[in-house]
């Protein structure tokens, strides 16, 4: 099929925009390759600590003004960006996918994530009222308010370079605060475009910012005094060892979401011929590049003829993925976003069958590329089989187009496999039997619970949750925990004398 | 072709229904008495067109499975809209019954296979289908 034209033209430099300006960066300019044709693309600058500063002083001098606009108010504005997001949808979902290497579909699919999370902070009005009992005592009222905090730092990764930032930058600008978002620099152009429209939906200066860079920036982000709190999305160790702790040690608010290994259960009740296309999207869409795709496979039961039937038509399927450039329509799984992390998945797939697992599906090296494309960054769908619970590849983040399948006597025990994994984001069942998917909803440590859902993402009104390896924190990004996260409970208590 | 995706799947439906839409303007200037008729059909085909793009832009998720929710061979779907210069109007009528037939075939398994995934996008496809039958039944009376 004719490829759908590419948005990025004339390797552009992403730019910082900082004070209502843009600027380009001071610190070292990198490339940033489409990881399709491993061409350059454009051009992005890993910025200083003296710019990261310089935004936040900006974001804190803007936060006296914006938390006295009145909430419906500001509400306008992220209308309007909204409005700019619809008018603009189908050029934001293909710069993603230029930049990311996913398909369009998909594209469009966190377009839409990302639009929605701008319209629930539409509702900041309501969301953001405070609570008022009267009489707590004798002529006493009291009641509670919620007021912003200043500004907050937003750290998005590469995997969905639109979508992310808004589970939080909405929500932090609608309460009265103001923000700094610091975007993948691997995927610097999706947060490009959406600050143009914060721009064109007339944001006060300094109210919106965005600073592109990698360690210095989150450093600096950490260490800054005036950051009142950091939402951060990325993986388990940066989110462990940097994010979690460097929040702490300066009293900031924090949400750090990471990592995941994700289970899904097949019970032998399940329909198999719906359970199939759920399968292939959650292993391997995005190319496996999410943090609630499915990574084991657990096939409950001692009933050969349905485990064979059922591994063989999800073999069948995942053999037959169209491979490409995302911006072909027809594409079904785009390439993985670079030669390391390529790297990383087939070490991981040389991990197994060291480990004792067989390929049943061998996706190293991708069977046919739709397109005459370089295999740099491709891989098929992989499918592994004998895996067995204490095995890295189910213990460990793989984050790519894998799937290792594990055999199961009961939904017991499918259950401990899923509960001693050190991750829990998005663990799902497929069954159709109503018992057992309530007690998996009910035993089963895991943020976010899919019963006959593959991906388990939860809608922009609903906390995007997350719990133990995946998760650091107490509130979550999206919906009314966000605006919780963002403001602080005052209480009033009044006695007229 | 076989069509997987909902991307290239309603891509080749709108084509469909442009390419319907332009024989229905030709048969306009050729049969200036049901000009009014053939005007209709390709305007509401490109209602249509609109309504089902802002379905899928509206219900299209990450978390759906958009790249999986279609496996239609577009051959079964393709037509010709050429029709001779000595064509009747009961001829290009019965063309058009033609063409509707592969268009509304489309429709119905597209509607069947995409049904538990893409919510909006086959309710839309029933609806088209539905608002059709008064055009099937104006072609039937001129054919």
């Amino acid at each position: 099929m004719a490829l759908l034209d590419e948005p990025i033209k004339g390797v552009p430099v992403a730019k910082n925009y900082i004070d209502g300006e843009w600027v380009e960066s001071k610190g070292e300019i990198i490339d940033v390759v489409n990881p399709v044709t491993y061409e350059t693309i454009g051009k992005v600058g890993i910025s200083t600590k003296e710019e990261i500063d310089s935004a936040v002083q900006a974001a804190q001098a803007a936060f006296h003004d914006w938390r006295r606009t009145p909430p419906v108010t500001r509400c306008r504005y992220l209308f309007r960006l909204r409005e700019l997001l619809e008018e603009n949808f189908e050029e934001v979902s293909r710069v993603q996918t230029q930049e990311h290497g996913k398909c369009i579909d998909e594209s469009r699919g966190e377009t839409r994530r990302g639009i929605e999370n701008v319209e629930v902070a539409c509702g900041i009005p309501t969301l953001m009222m405070g609570d008022c009992l009267e009489d707590i005592a004798s002529g006493i009222d009291e009641y509670l308010i919620r007021q912003p905090l200043g500004v907050f730092g937003i750290i998005g990764p590469f995997n969905f370079p639109f979508m992310i930032p808004l589970w939080s930058a909405p929500y932090a600008v609608a309460t009265g605060n103001t923000v700094v978002i610091k975007p993948s620099s691997e995927v610097p152009f999706s947060q490009t475009k959406i600050t143009e429209l914060a721009e064109e939906a007339g944001f006060p200066p300094g109210v919106w910012n965005m600073v592109h860079g990698g360690r210095t920036v989150v450093g600096g982000m950490l260490e800054h005094p005036d950051i009142k709190g950091i939402t951060f999305v990325g993986s388990t160790p940066v989110m462990k060892d940097v994010i979690y702790p460097g929040c702490g040690e300066t009293g900031k608010r924090c949400i750090a979401q990471g990592g995941a290994a994700n289970i899904i259960v097949i019970m032998p009740d399940c329909n198999v011929e719906a359970t199939i296309p759920g399968l292939m999207t959650s292993f391997f869409g995005n190319a496996g590049q999410r943090c609630l795709a499915g990574q084991t496979l657990v096939i409950v039961g001692d009933d050969d003829a349905f485990y064979n039937d059922f591994v063989a038509k999800v073999t069948d399927r995942a053999r037959n993925i169209r491979i490409g450039y995302g911006l072909d329509e027809s594409v079904q799984m785009g390439p993985v976003r670079d030669v390391q992390k390529k790297e990383s998945i087939l070490n991981y797939i040389e991990i197994g069958l060291k480990e004792g697992a067989t390929l049943k599906l061998d996706g190293r090296k991708a069977k046919e590329i739709l397109g005459d494309y370089p295999e740099t960054c491709f891989l098929g769908a992989t499918i592994m089989e004998n895996v067995s619970r204490e095995m890295r590849i189910v213990r460990e983040e793989i984050f790519g187009p894998t799937m290792g399948i594990i055999r199961a006597k009961t939904l017991d025990e499918a259950i401990e496999i899923c509960n001693e994994s050190p991750y829990h984001n998005g663990h799902a069942i497929f069954t159709s039997n109503g018992k057992a998917a309530r007690q998996f909803q009910y035993d089963c440590i895991s943020g976010n619970i899919g019963i006959n859902i593959g991906i388990v993402a939860p809608m922009a009104f609903f906390p995007f949750s997350g719990m133990a390896g995946s998760f650091l924190g107490v509130l979550h990004t999206q919906g009314k925990e966000a605006v919780r996260f963002f403001t602080e409970s005052k209480v009033c208590i009044h006695r007229w004398l | 072709m076989n069509l997987r995706t909902a991307s290239e799947t309603l891509s080749f439906i709108r084509e469909l229904e442009e390419k319907a839409a332009k024989f229905y303007e030709d048969l306009a200037e050729r049969f200036p008495a049901n000009e009014n008729d053939f005007l209709a059909f390709a305007k509401e085909n490109r209602k249509y067109n609109k309504q089902i793009q802002m379905a899928y832009q509206s219900v299209i998720s990450d978390a759906i499975e958009g790249c999986y929710a279609f496996d239609l061979e577009s051959e079964n779907y393709t037509f010709e809209t050429d029709l001779p210069d000595s064509a009747s109007l009961a001829d290009a009528a019965t063309k058009a019954l033609a063409i509707e037939e592969k268009i509304l075939d489309c429709y119905t398994l597209g509607a069947e296979q995409s049904g538990s995934l893409l919510a909006d996008v086959p309710r839309n496809f029933k609806m088209v289908l539905k608002k059709r039958d008064k055009r099937l039944e104006r072609l039937k009376a001129l054919a």
